[in-house]
């Protein structure tokens, strides 16, 4: 190898290195995050899914709504 | 055609079922371990004798290879010096995938590994077996694959050594290759997925047998050559031992 | 669904602060290589990487077999997770490797042992993968990944010492004197202090998208779990 007095130019090499290792880092935390965001979603409609259906009719009939007395004095007019 | 197919297997469920009768008293465990490792080299051997469809495939698909080298490479005089083990090599390798393949989708379509299975044998002793069988077959197709590319390009293949690194190479590569197989017929990729699997793990075999290989033909100093030859027979003993252990961790159900 | 961990929240962060240093250090405070130039700055990331993603592989080994022994499948969830992000690095090491190799040798690719055989060890968890998404019964899954892995870990350093002792340009990069090997360099302290940093620094962040990946892969069972439930 000569002596050189300054050394070869590799700015270029250098940049792509480092902006190719940020980006394949990024993409892959990012890849973590989405399937992560996904499964989250699956697993909430699974929980609604799971949770025990609501208690089906009762012996008693529900009493009908009928008109409550107004205890709140509401201010329409 | 299937008369025939019926034909194999009835004899390949009297196989089973003669294997299921070995013995497994403890006194004489390690000879119903060989006669369960012969029972199960036979029965392949047999059903291979009867049909041939494992050997003719791997035969003609060897050829086929050779031809495409033939092709593919400038194989001239000078050339095939340096190139006659690798071309050779990977003749092997690929058609050893074929015999792999088929040879464990026959066991497992014919439900014939179930049947081994539920044999009171070691699941070693079926390991052995098959790893036998597969090497024979390899060996059998190398054996005729040699006069052949002699033939075709003038060259001298029978060499003892070449011979011995054949054997070496093609122990390792059954080894390793039988415990695979086994694993990649029962995923859903089955046929495709061996190679991926198996020659990444095999490139020391292969490294070394074209090494050796190349160095025999070429009439290298031994004291070379026996250093591709050592880590064959390293590798051997190590990946053999190493998927003894595991087959029944591959099996079990 | 379970909030992060606040360990791993710091983790997070501490992470991404020694990125930080550790790029500060291997652009500004590392000396400039006197032949190659600037291209060797990308050695401490090549190095940072290549060095934990090794020892995840190696990590994966003794994660085989535990769970060939134990048979619980938490070890396979930590066995796919240290994979995953090893091979990651592991790209990122051989694509630097490359860069590096460009400049300094006048090539893209050599086929000499170090970078053989890190193509061939990436090819084999990739091969890992493959072969888990062929099945789909949990438990033979990983069965059948751990004896895998197990086979790959072994057979990669043969294949390395086997490359190595049958041809020979990666520069040995902590050599002495002279650096026989083309497109090798003597390290400085400077050099070398910034290697430490990108060491210490790539640790931490492969630690803590190793516990991230794991997290997943426990949500991942719990849906599957849920799933098998639901559906019942």
């Amino acid at each position: 190898m000569f002596l050189q007095d300054t050394p070869a130019n590799t700015d270029g090499y250098m940049i792509a290195g480092y902006v190719i290792s940020f980006i394949v880092m990024a993409l892959y935390v990012a890849s973590i995050y989405v399937r992560s965001r996904n499964l989250n979603r699956d697993l909430t409609l699974l929980e609604e899914m799971d949770k025990p259906v609501a208690p089906v009719e009762t012996s008693q009939p529900k009493p009908k709504k009928t008109a409550k007395p107004v205890t709140k004095r509401s201010g329409k007019k | 055609m299937a008369v025939k197919s019926t034909k194999i297997d009835r004899r390949q469920m009297t196989a089973d079922r003669d294997i299921s009768r070995q013995p497994s008293t403890v006194g004489g465990q390690s000879g119903s371990f060989f006669k369960a490792v012969s029972a199960v080299v036979w029965k392949d051997l047999q059903a291979e004798f009867r049909s041939r469809e494992l050997f003719s495939a791997m035969l003609v698909f060897s050829l086929l290879i050779i031809l495409i080298f033939n092709f593919a490479l400038e194989l001239d005089i000078k050339t095939r010096q340096s190139v006659t083990a690798g071309v050779l090599w990977a003749t092997f390798a690929f058609a050893g995938t074929l015999g792999l393949n088929r040879s464990m989708a026959i066991e497992k379509d014919r439900g014939c590994l179930d049947g081994l299975l539920l044999a009171p044998v070691d699941r070693s002793a079926i390991y052995f077996g098959k790893v036998i069988s597969n090497l024979a077959f390899m060996l059998i197709v190398e054996v005729i694959i040699l006069p052949v590319y002699s033939v075709l390009y003038n060259v001298n293949l029978f060499q003892p050594g070449l011979l011995m690194v054949i054997l070496l190479g093609s122990i390792g590569y059954a080894g390793v290759g039988t415990l695979l197989s086994a694993m990649s017929v029962q995923t859903r990729t089955r046929d495709i997925l061996l190679p991926i699997l198996l020659f990444p793990v095999i490139i020391p075999v292969l490294l070394s047998a074209v090494k050796a290989s190349s160095g025999f033909l070429n009439g290298v100093e031994f004291s070379e050559i026996s250093l591709p030859i050592s880590l064959l027979i390293v590798y051997d003993v190590i990946f053999i031992s190493l998927a003894f252990m595991f087959f029944e961790y591959i099996v079990e159900e | 669904m379970q909030s992060k961990p606040v360990l791993l929240k710091i983790l997070d962060v501490l992470a991404i602060v020694l990125l930080g240093v550790s790029t500060y250090f291997a652009l500004v405070i590392a000396p400039t290589e006197l032949v190659m130039g600037n291209v060797q700055r990308v050695f401490y990331f090549h190095i940072g990487t290549a060095w934990t993603a090794l020892i995840g592989f190696l990590f994966t080994a003794v994660l085989s077999v535990i769970y060939l022994v134990t048979k619980d499948l938490k070890w396979d969830r930590y066995q796919v997770a240290a994979i995953e992000v090893s091979l990651v690095f592991f790209l990122i090491t051989i694509v630097l490797g490359s860069i590096w190799a460009r400049p300094a040798w006048n090539t893209w690719w050599t086929w000499d042992p170090r970078l053989t055989t890190a193509a061939i060890t990436e090819l084999i968890y990739v091969a890992y993968f493959m072969l888990r998404q062929g099945i789909d019964d949990p438990d033979r899954r990983a069965r059948f990944g751990s004896v895998y892995a197990l086979l790959g870990g072994v057979s990669a350093p043969i294949t390395f010492f086997a490359i190595r002792l049958f041809r020979t340009i990666h520069p040995v990069v902590i050599s002495g004197g002279n650096s026989e090997a083309q497109g090798g360099f003597d390290m400085t302290s400077g050099m070398l202090t910034a290697m430490f940093v990108a060491l210490i620094a790539f640790t931490v962040i492969f630690i803590d998208l190793y516990w991230n990946r794991i997290r997943l892969g426990n949500l991942e069972d719990k849906v599957e779990q849920l799933k098998l439930k639901v559906t019942m």
